[in-house]
């Protein structure tokens, strides 16, 4: 039980990178601020037996990365709580591909406002609360397109660089104070995502790891459960690739 | 405890303040520990202490305690 008597909020509950990250959060002891887009009877169903299951505690908080009094409220949500926050982990993010020509501004400030400009605002409310008992720990899933680029991927690549850019920054920042700021670059990992990608473009990024078949989502949360622990404590600022090694 | 002995508890918390120093005249780096980090500190604390969220101009413009007060009175705070 890694993360027994820890509270986490994550962001992008509902499926993928963000679900599996829940899921073994609960089973390691965390009691979690499960944060999602919009309300899912499934969903709730699910956190509701995964609590139970998990004798911990899962509430939904939810709000649109689009609408920036959400993100407001969600925040003050967690922080009437009273509960102290020890982790954060900025999972929701959205994808628009086009080639570099094709990008219109639009597409490009609503990238920005879901993967950059949200996540940093949420990231100022909830580490405040950190600061409060000079702990914890805060992990930011970015993309190895930030880090190699991807044709069809501007606006993604770039804004997940963005906050591959805001990690170290915080690192620095908040480092002083107790609080460790690490970044994810996930390859390709089994999410909606990436079932959306062309078959042809999913097959040609996998041929290319060392492992060569897709990841998924819960091996991904093992690195998110590794860096929200102790067995972390010394790590702070940096960008693991969890990617089956592309190189 | 009334709300202006919170607020002012608050900056006695934050800054680790001996009882001889005039809270009421600080300013921002006036002293050593209400550098940019002591103020994110104190800025958590009265949030907790009020169970607001400050708005990220309000964390600029706090500038003094008595900038602060001002500040603080927009959420509906009696100080």
């Amino acid at each position: 039980m890694l993360l027994e008597g820890k509270t986490a909020v994550i962001t992008g509950c509902l499926q993928g990178i963000g679900r599996a990250a829940l899921e073994i959060f609960a089973e390691n002891g965390a009691d979690v601020f499960a944060c999602c887009q919009r309300e899912d009877e499934r969903f709730t169903r699910d956190i509701a037996n995964l609590s139970v299951t998990c004798g911990v505690s899962i509430t939904p908080v939810y709000f649109d990365l689009l609408d920036e009094e959400a993100v407001k409220n969600g925040a003050r949500f967690i922080q009437k709580s009273k509960k102290s926050v020890d982790i954060l982990v900025n999972v929701a993010g959205a994808n628009f591909d086009a080639l570099f020509h094709m990008v219109t501004m639009e597409q490009l400030k609503r990238t920005f406002t879901i993967n950059f400009f949200s996540q940093v605002l949420f990231t100022q409310y909830i580490t405040r609360l950190m600061l409060k008992h000079g702990s914890g720990s805060v992990i930011n899933i970015s993309s190895i397109a930030a880090l190699d680029g991807n044709p069809g991927q501007l606006s993604y690549a770039s804004s997940k660089a963005a906050i591959i850019a805001a990690t170290k920054t915080m690192s620095e920042e908040l480092g002083p104070k107790g609080i460790r700021v690490n970044a994810l670059a996930p390859g390709v990992i089994k999410t909606e995502m990436t079932d959306a990608m062309p078959d042809d473009v999913r097959s040609r990024m996998i041929s290319r790891s060392e492992l060569k078949r897709i990841g998924l989502p819960d091996e991904v949360a093992g690195v998110i459960l590794y860096l929200a622990s102790d067995l972390s404590k010394y790590v702070t600022g940096q960008v693991i690739r969890v990617d089956g090694g592309i190189g | 405890m009334t709300n202006i002995e919170k607020y002012t508890e608050c900056f006695v918390m934050a800054f680790e303040l001996q009882d001889d120093v005039n809270i009421e005249a600080l300013e921002y780096q006036s002293i050593a520990q209400w550098d940019s980090a002591g103020h994110m500190v104190l800025m958590a604390m009265l949030e907790d202490c009020f169970e607001i969220m400050l708005e990220t101009d309000d964390i600029i413009d706090f500038s003094s305690f008595e900038k602060g007060r001002e500040i603080i009175k927009k959420y509906e705070v009696d100080l």
